[in-house]
């Protein structure tokens, strides 16, 4: 049974390559391109880790995190940030609303993957 | 066969009463367990039955007995307190012990019955503690986890790696078995315990709280930073101590042995250093230390203790590096350990070291003169040991130029401030040494070429970035010596030399024509020309009045050089090349009307013989045909006595001097050659002595004066002036 | 995710657990084997249809197993699902359940 991760970013680009080398790696991946997107896909199937951008238009990732964490059914999903290196405040405050796993933007899939690996391994 | 019947008899009997009194002594120890001669009879029953079985052969007796006996002698020797779990493990000895007997006279050759042995091996163990079995049994509780190699897990090559989650790991999407799943992809988890002593009774657990705790043994070659990364994610919501392999402990001691002693600081960076400890470990360590401090509930510890106590570093390498550290601390202390001195004794002081270096000069020579050969050994062991005074006096004077090196700092600062630009000053060869006096003087002419770079040399930020350059740009001092001499480099990587620029001022300054032909190199040395300032917009900081000519003119009369090095888009260094002292000096001697003269010899461009055909001396205008060109000339014998009545017949030479761009010919009786010699300054008497810096005594006692080339220079280039004005 | 539970006889109870035994899952399946625990003597039980197992997972079994110890219950763990066996591989735990743990021939080595 594949684990699933979703993504939640705006940029197109991003979640492409993300998708790319997650399924290449043998996840299930469900995209999202910001967090009321996002939170209008999770209807309760099993999710593994939700990986987010923190800058979206519609609603940021920490909100997003923060609603997440409210649904009986992603409340213990661990939920990984994507942070810029300048964002140290922002990777306080995903950790407070209750992203625990951060990775540094820009990154390379072999590091997303290790990232990814540490929480959930395909 | 009677007899060892009789002696069997004997034994029997013996053995019951030995063990009936050993049962009583038992009993009496019961109420009085201090009674030492009781415990004395103990000891002698068992001991006497083994050795009375020994001699019949019965070995199970011999065996059982042995135990018993060692026990007690421990006991009689206070080595093991007797209490009454050890009085009925006695007493059950004492009964087993006469059941062997029976056994033994009943059927002496026969096995020993599996029950009488098993009673046997179990008493023994109950007797001396050290069976697993025994604490089987006392464990309320079987807990293989923590028994199954448990405690200690003492793999050589392993690390030991403990996880204390906390209670909100689950709830934060943390579970402990992906970092032990991606754990493992990183190497093998040789042996893993899992516990959880504080997970409540039933009714009290909560299911979504975390109570695990793991020790896991982890062979793997990857570093301490990588195993701890596993763990990233988890560090808020657990408690990671990695303790490296002990195999690894001797790579981490030759690792602080090999570390620089520049590196050498605190404990917790030394062994961030070699990788014996990750930045978290020491961050730990540091809060518990801190908290401490604070809350005065525990002594505050020292910080390798702390490492220790939380099991992330062994102590050995702590040890190891707590030597080095205190190695290097009593190095720097005696490098530190300073004696101020005034510096106008410490210049008395190699006055007369100078002084002393003369007059053993004298004294060789003389006693060379008079082939006093039993007084030239003596003279010669002297002699060295006056150059070995000299030389360490004159490093007395000797101070480091990163002090001088650091003011810059705030120059630099305060500048790239006012000019809008981001400029970082890096500063390396701080520590080289020089003459205290060279280093007063080359304060100016540094000021000014950092001031130089910092304008002219670094480029706006906008114009670094356009040129794909880092905004911030960066202004080095270097410096460090080369053969007898410390040179002080400016670099800067900013636009480098605008060549263009150079040649068009220089032309309208005429200082060269169109057609002038220069390399690269010679343009570039145009900017210690007088008045070329290449940046078309002066600003207030260079540029103004004191030109590069100026910085030359002040590092020669240090007897330095200055040269110039610089790539377009990359930057310009600006090389100054000094000598390490003012007290000695490389001279060049030559002679006149009977006396000597020392030329620095950094300023000497050329010796020509006066008859030769390229060069022809015009007296009444006072210049020298040199290849065409003309030289003013002084001739040091007319300039500093009488004009010498009997002239002509000598050969003169010309010796060509040069200072900045000025030159001029001295002409001399006679040339001496190189001569190294320690300057002595004049007394106040000839201090406005024009022309002459100084003096020396030579070996055979006479005076050389040291010229000042540059006053003697001024003199023949006005006398020349003077002369050729009026035809004119 | 549910826990069906057979009363063999009089103090015996077979409990066959299935779907997950996650964090999600644990709060329920905690208060079934509490009362479980509460009214038998001797409990199995059936882990062949666990298709994941976490950490909160893990937890409740060796809840039960310490339970079960001091209380005298009689506990075995059947039909591991490879979902647990994985588990319990990775903590090396197979020991501390005593329970013998049947491989079948064709899983894959995890």
């Amino acid at each position: 049974m594949a684990k699933t991760i979703m993504i939640v970013d705006d940029s197109a680009s991003i979640r492409q390559v993300v998708t790319i080398a997650l399924k290449g790696a043998g996840y299930d991946v469900i995209e999202a391109c910001d967090g009321k997107d996002a939170l209008s896909k999770l209807t309760g199937q099993k999710i593994n880790l939700i990986i987010t951008d923190v800058n979206m238009p519609n609603m940021d990732g920490i909100t997003f995190v923060q609603e997440a964490k409210k649904l009986a059914a992603y409340k213990f999903t661990p939920m990984m940030m994507l942070t810029t290196e300048a964002a140290a405040d922002k990777k306080q405050a995903g950790k407070d609303a209750g992203a625990k796993a951060w990775l540094t933007k820009p990154f390379q899939a072999p590091t997303l993957l290790d990232a990814v690996s540490k929480l959930v391994l395909p | 066969m009677s007899d060892f019947d009789s002696a069997l008899k004997i034994f029997a009997q013996e053995a019951e009463q030995l063990l009936q009194d050993m049962e009583s002594a038992l009993l009496t120890l019961e109420t009085d367990p201090n009674d030492g001669e009781t415990i004395n009879s103990l000891f002698r029953a068992m001991h006497t039955i083994k050795g009375s079985a020994g001699l019949f052969g019965f070995n199970p007796i011999v065996a059982f007995t042995h135990e018993a006996e060692s026990v007690l002698d421990k006991v009689r020797n206070g080595e093991q307190a007797i209490d009454a779990g050890l009085i009925s493990v006695l007493l059950d000895s004492k009964d087993h012990t006469a059941k062997l007997v029976e056994h033994c006279l009943n059927c002496p050759d026969a096995a020993l019955p599996d029950e009488l042995a098993a009673t046997s091996s179990s008493l023994i163990q109950r007797l001396t503690g050290k069976s697993p079995a025994h604490t089987l049994q006392s464990t309320d509780i079987p807990s293989p986890l923590l028994s199954e190699g448990g405690g200690n897990m003492s793999l050589d090559d392993s690390w030991l790696i403990s996880l204390d989650f906390k209670y909100d790991a689950l709830r934060n999407g943390m579970d402990p078995l992906s970092f032990l799943r991606y754990l493992k992809t990183l190497g093998e988890i040789k042996d893993i315990l899992t516990f959880f002593p504080d997970m409540p009774q039933d009714a009290e657990m909560n299911p979504e709280s975390c109570y695990l705790h793991f020790k896991i043994a982890f062979n793997s070659d990857a570093s301490k930073q990588t195993i701890e990364a596993v763990f990233e994610f988890a560090a808020d919501d657990c408690d990671i101590k990695i303790l490296p392999p002990n195999s690894k402990v001797n790579d981490y001691l030759q690792l602080l042995d090999a570390l620089d002693e520049d590196h050498v600081s605190r404990l917790g960076d030394m062994l961030l250093q070699i990788g014996a400890l990750t930045a978290n470990d020491v961050t730990h360590a540091l809060n518990r230390q801190a908290r401490a401090r604070q809350t005065d509930m525990e002594p505050v510890k020292p910080i390798g203790e702390i490492l220790i106590e939380q099991q992330v570093v062994q102590q050995p390498v702590v040890d190891q590096a707590l030597k080095k550290q205190e190695q290097t601390k009593q190095k720097v202390a005696a490098e530190s350990n300073y004696i101020r001195v005034d510096a106008g004794k410490l210049g008395h002081l190699i006055n007369l070291v100078g002084e002393l270096v003369i007059s053993s000069a004298a004294m060789n020579l003389i006693v060379d003169r008079h082939g006093l050969s039993d007084a030239g050994d003596v003279a010669a062991s002297m002699n060295s040991l006056v150059n070995a005074i000299r030389d360490t006096a004159l490093e007395l004077r000797m101070v480091q130029i990163g002090e001088t090196f650091s003011r810059f700092r705030r120059v630099v600062r305060d500048v790239s401030n006012e000019l809008g630009k981001e400029i970082e000053l890096k500063i390396y060869g701080g520590e080289t040494e020089l003459d205290k006096t060279v280093v007063e003087k080359i304060n100016d002419p540094l000021t000014h070429l950092i001031r130089n770079s910092l304008d002219h040399g670094i480029e706006s930020p906008e114009q670094r970035l356009a040129a794909g350059k880092p905004a911030q740009g960066s202004v080095q001092l270097n410096a460090y010596h080369e053969s007898g001499h410390i040179v002080i480099q400016i670099a800067d990587d900013g636009a480098g030399l605008d060549s263009e620029k150079i040649v068009a001022k220089a032309i309208a300054n005429g200082l060269i024509k169109p057609d002038h032909g220069l390399s690269q190199q010679e343009i570039y040395n145009l900017i210690f020309a007088a008045g070329l300032s290449t940046k078309e917009q002066a600003t207030n900081l260079s540029g103004r009045g004191v030109g590069m000519d100026v910085v030359k003119k002040n590092i020669e009369a240090l007897r330095g050089s200055v040269s110039i090095a610089s790539f377009p888009g990359e930057g310009t260094t600006i090389s100054i090349k000094l000598p390490l002292t003012l007290a000695i000096i490389d001279g060049f001697m030559v002679g006149a009307n009977e006396v000597r003269y020392i030329i620095p010899l950094n300023m000497v461009d050329e010796c020509i013989e006066m008859d030769a055909r390229e060069c022809e001396i015009n007296e009444t205008e006072h210049y020298i045909n040199l290849r065409g060109h003309a030289l003013p000339y002084l001739r040091l014998g007319d300039y500093f006595h009488d004009p010498k009545t009997e002239s002509a017949k000598k050969r003169e030479s010309v010796v060509v001097v040069k200072f900045g761009q000025d030159k001029a010919g001295l002409v001399v009786d006679a040339l001496h050659g190189e001569h190294q010699t320690v300057i002595k300054p004049l007394g106040k008497l000839f201090e406005k002595l024009k022309c002459i810096t100084g003096a020396t005594v030579l070996g055979d006692g006479n005076v050389a004066l040291i010229l000042d080339v540059q006053g003697l220079i001024e003199t023949a280039i006005t006398r020349r002036k003077r002369t050729a004005a009026p035809p004119a | 995710m549910s826990i069906e539970v057979k009363q063999l006889k009089k103090a015996v109870a077979n409990l066959v657990v299935a779907g997950e035994m996650t964090i999600y899952t644990a709060l329920e399946q905690k208060t079934v084997f509490s009362k479980c625990l509460d009214h038998n003597k001797e409990l199995q039980i059936d882990l062949s249809a666990v298709s994941e197992i976490d950490s909160a997972g893990l937890q409740l079994l060796l809840l039960l197993k310490r339970e079960a110890n001091q209380r005298h219950i009689k506990l075995s763990l059947i039909n591991h699902s490879q979902a647990v066996v994985e588990v319990f591989e990775l903590l090396n735990l197979g020991n501390h359940f005593g329970d013998p743990i049947v491989l079948s021939a064709n899983w894959k080595s995890t």
